[in-house]
């Protein structure tokens, strides 16, 4: 019987494609290298309706020069884009929605563009596809959205198109590896053209067009936190998650999150985890970016090693004399990877732990309140117990469950927050904001961060709540509300029922755990301001200027 | 500071971590420290609980009397923890007060010197006209003390001096800085939300520190010495300062000198920070004091 045979097929139509649009883009270019001036011109050339397109933004670094250039092409000539963007940072990466450029977006993270894309959805200027978390996104762009073309940032490039993406590598090699293996065309600006780069990031055969920005690519230093403002509250939380969970669970590997709480940890282990003999027993390996409150720990022998996800300003010498500890390349710098560290850090990590703004009654933990679609980044990635994991660790194997016959260990997830935010707004809620959010979005399912389930560990002021030894949903909530405070989760709490908990061990207090309160005071922080970082690094860590009183 | 001693850097105990008792406790001598005028004393503000705002039972303002390197001596602080450290009818009235008693003191032939520690916003926008006639208050005992003895002023903290106390701490007889601390008469955001941001950008703190900055107003003897947050190190440069004793001509009396440098200054074209005029001829070396 003869086979039913498709009629003749073109098996080569995306590698004639790119042909074409490079052919467009030559009256602009010279060999790899885009004449600067005629980018827009270039970017305009290459692109044809409908593309799906990447606008290379991460949750540090932006490719603002070659955003511009997108947010100015003639709608009547460039239209419908499908954009896809991990982090939306810049006015340029909604302007190009505005201007009628792009009409479909897929994104992680909308952090500081948060309320205008809450409006611009409202209006339909916008139509998401999906909030992802960082990996997932970039893991569509090997499976179902693969894009037509990349728009990249590099620090420098030769003039064989090889890429040294430096300290803040982020997220570039990721796009590009799915844009050249998939006949997209990759574009790339970059702050500087050199006869040599210091090492080869990203090999010049997946490169195809370079500008040279005329000025060097927006950076932000996310990850910077003033130990000035670290206060009381935070340190006795830091002292509680210390006592509590790592000391407990004898956590060696881990991620923070990024906020005064985890930073106040950073900053106590150097004095108080000292003062309990801690050091070589917990926090020995880290997935996290350079966080600048981390040198006092570093310095006093606490840390064996740390991947990153990106890099931070200000941290490129400390890292480079720290080559034992950071992840370097042949050149001395920093060589971050956030698909990578992400990976690592979901299922290499024993312990998540990370700040929230809403929890609910059953844990579930969002940073989207209302007027705000600020997505999700990373955290969902590492703040769940990843299934697919199958070594064993002892804080790992503490959380077993299961029968003997599959019996297996569970990730620490953590939460912290104060119980009230500034300006007395309760950080426990009855129904979380991003319900709401959803709803009005149209999204399919509600954009909760860490779903209560995944939560194993809550931290307050008020204490510690072991979630993972809940029996059911109702004593996860009767934990939940011990330690909630006066928001109004907390007020139902029944206090005979709290010191059951607190016997069946499903709740400690500061005094169940050997945490004298009075001692939380700035005293026992390892650095209490900017200066202090400096201090610690012997000078060589460089704080941005937003950072300085000096 | 040009190869820091960081192992220093991190040994001290930083002074303005310390709250306003603290602070002017560790001035004075061991044990010879007592507190006037006290929070059990609830001398509280009557303005602000109207408007909202909690009040606090000492108003900001600690005021302790005690002993400077064997000495008589006061110190007042005043709480930048509290209302950015404004100054307000009560808070105002105990800083001149303190200042008077000192000054009646010295002319009952008992020396006393006083030290203020001026972590202060300005007057407080709450008290409005009462706050600013105490600060003429605290200017006028301010003049009359320093006649007698001096009166330092001590800068020590981001939050630095602006507004109404800025003027006090004009007059003082010498006045001592970190690094961190800043002087100025109006702050940055005042300067950038009257004048625009193309006259004053609030946000450029390289630019609020070459200008405000302890090191800028040492340089260009606008204050006296550049001492680091250290407890001990503070302690020391203000009993130098004191011993120093009262000058022939204060800062704020050499007007021709100041007039001079301002004249100089072309606003059409105005001079980097860096740029600006260094000590002029007659003013007291840099660290003297």
């Amino acid at each position: 019987m003869a086979r039913a045979k498709a009629p003749v097929r073109d098996w080569t139509r995306r590698r004639t494609a790119k042909r074409e649009r490079l052919a467009a883009v030559r009256p602009f270019a010279s060999g790899r290298i885009v004449d600067a001036a005629r980018t827009g011109d270039a970017v305009q050339a290459l692109l044809r309706p409908g593309d799906r397109v990447v606008l290379e933004g991460d949750n540090q670094k932006q490719a603002d020069f070659l955003a511009e250039a997108l947010a100015a092409c003639d709608p009547d000539v460039v239209h419908d884009l499908h954009l896809l963007i991990a982090s939306i940072s810049l006015p340029e990466h909604l302007d190009v929605f505005e201007h009628g450029v792009a009409r479909r977006l897929d994104f992680a993270y909308a952090g500081p563009q948060s309320v205008r894309m809450a409006q611009l959805l409202a209006d339909g200027t916008v139509e998401v596809g999906a909030i992802h978390t960082y990996v997932e996104l970039y893991a569509r762009m090997f499976v179902d959205l693969i894009p037509d073309v990349a728009l990249l940032c590099a620090e420098q490039a030769d003039r064989d198109g090889n890429l040294y993406t430096g300290a803040n590598t982020e997220d570039t090699p990721t796009i590009a590896e799915a844009t050249a293996f998939s006949d997209g065309v990759t574009v790339v600006q970059v702050n500087e053209l050199v006869d040599r780069v210091p090492r080869v990031d990203i090999p010049g055969d997946w490169v195809d067009l370079i500008v040279e920005s005329p000025r060097p690519f927006a950076l932000e230093p996310l990850f910077t936190r003033d130990p000035r403002h670290i206060g009381q509250v935070e340190i006795l939380m830091a002292m509680l998650a210390i006592r509590g969970i790592y000391e407990r669970h004898a956590v060696t590997t881990l991620n923070h999150g990024i906020g005064f709480d985890t930073a106040a940890v950073e900053l106590l282990l150097p004095t108080y985890g000292e003062e309990l003999g801690l050091r070589g027993k917990i926090c020995r390996h880290w997935t996290l970016n350079p966080h600048p409150t981390l040198i006092p720990a570093i310095e006093s022998g606490w840390v064996e090693s740390v991947h990153c996800f990106g890099g931070e300003p200000g941290m490129e010498r400390y890292v480079a004399a720290r080559p034992d500890v950071f992840f370097t390349g042949p050149d001395g710098s920093l060589r971050s990877n956030r698909v990578l560290c992400q990976l690592a850090g979901q299922y290499a990590v024993d312990l998540f732990i990370g700040s929230s703004l809403q929890i609910d009654a059953d844990a579930n933990s969002s940073t989207v309140t209302e007027g705000r679609l600020t997505g999700f980044g990373g955290a969902p990635n590492m703040g769940h117990d990843p299934h697919g994991r199958r070594h064993a660790s002892p804080a790992w194997l503490g959380l077993r469950a299961g029968e003997p016959s599959a019996l297996r260990g569970r990730k620490l997830v953590a939460q912290i927050t104060q119980t009230f935010r500034a300006g007395g707004v309760p950080a426990f809620v009855e129904t979380l904001d991003a319900v709401q959010v959803g709803t009005d979005a149209g999204m399919p399912v509600p954009p909760v961060m860490i779903y209560g389930d995944d939560v194993s560990h809550l931290v307050t002021e008020e204490g510690v709540a072991y979630l993972y030894k809940a029996a059911g949903p109702a004593e996860r909530r009767e934990a939940v509300a011990a330690i909630a405070g006066a928001t109004p989760v907390g007020r139902d709490a029944d206090e005979r029922r709290v010191e059951a908990l607190r016997r069946d061990g499903l709740v400690a207090l500061p005094e169940d755990l050997g945490v004298d309160i009075r001692r939380a005071r700035r005293s026992l922080l390892a650095a209490r301001s900017i200066e202090d970082l400096v201090a610690w690094s012997g000078g060589l860590y460089d704080p941005p200027a937003r950072f300085r009183s000096w | 500071m040009t190869a820091p001693d960081w192992e220093a850097l991190l040994g001290r105990t930083s002074f303005i971590e310390l709250d306003a008792r603290a602070r002017a406790g560790a001035l004075l001598d061991d044990g010879t420290a007592r507190e006037l005028c006290g929070p059990f004393d609830h001398l509280d503000s009557p303005w602000l609980e109207p408007q909202g705002v909690v009040p606090q039972s000492d108003d900001g303002v600690v005021v302790v009397r005690g002993r400077l390197d064997g000495r008589p001596a006061v110190a007042i602080a005043i709480e930048q923890a509290f209302q950015g450290g404004g100054i307000g009818e009560v808070s105002g009235v105990k800083i001149a007060s303190a200042l008077s008693l000192a000054t009646r003191d010295n002319r009952d032939g008992i020396p006393t010197s006083a030290v203020l520690l001026l972590e202060s916003g300005g007057v407080r926008l709450q008290e409005a006209n009462l706050g600013l006639a105490t600060v003429a208050e605290v200017c006028s005992a301010v003049l009359e003390l320093r006649a007698h003895q001096p009166v330092i002023g001590v800068i020590a903290g981001a939050l630095g001096c602006f507004g109404g106390m800025s003027i006090a701490a004009g007059l003082c007889t010498r006045l001592i800085m970190t690094a961190e601390g800043r002087l100025g008469l109006n702050g940055p955001e005042v300067i950038e939300s009257e004048a625009g941001l193309a006259e004053f950008d609030a946000s450029d703190r390289t630019l609020i520190w070459s200008i405000d900055g302890g090191a800028q107003r040492v340089r260009t003897a606008l204050a006296d010495a550049l001492v680091l947050d250290d407890v001990g190190a503070l302690r020391s440069a203000v009993i130098e300062a004191v011993r120093q004793g009262v000058p022939g001509e204060h800062r704020s009396q050499r007007i021709g000198e100041l007039r001079a440098r301002v004249e100089a200054v072309d606003p059409a074209h105005p001079p980097e920070p860096s740029g600006l005029a260094a000590p002029a001829k007659g003013a007291p070396p840099e660290g003297d004091g």
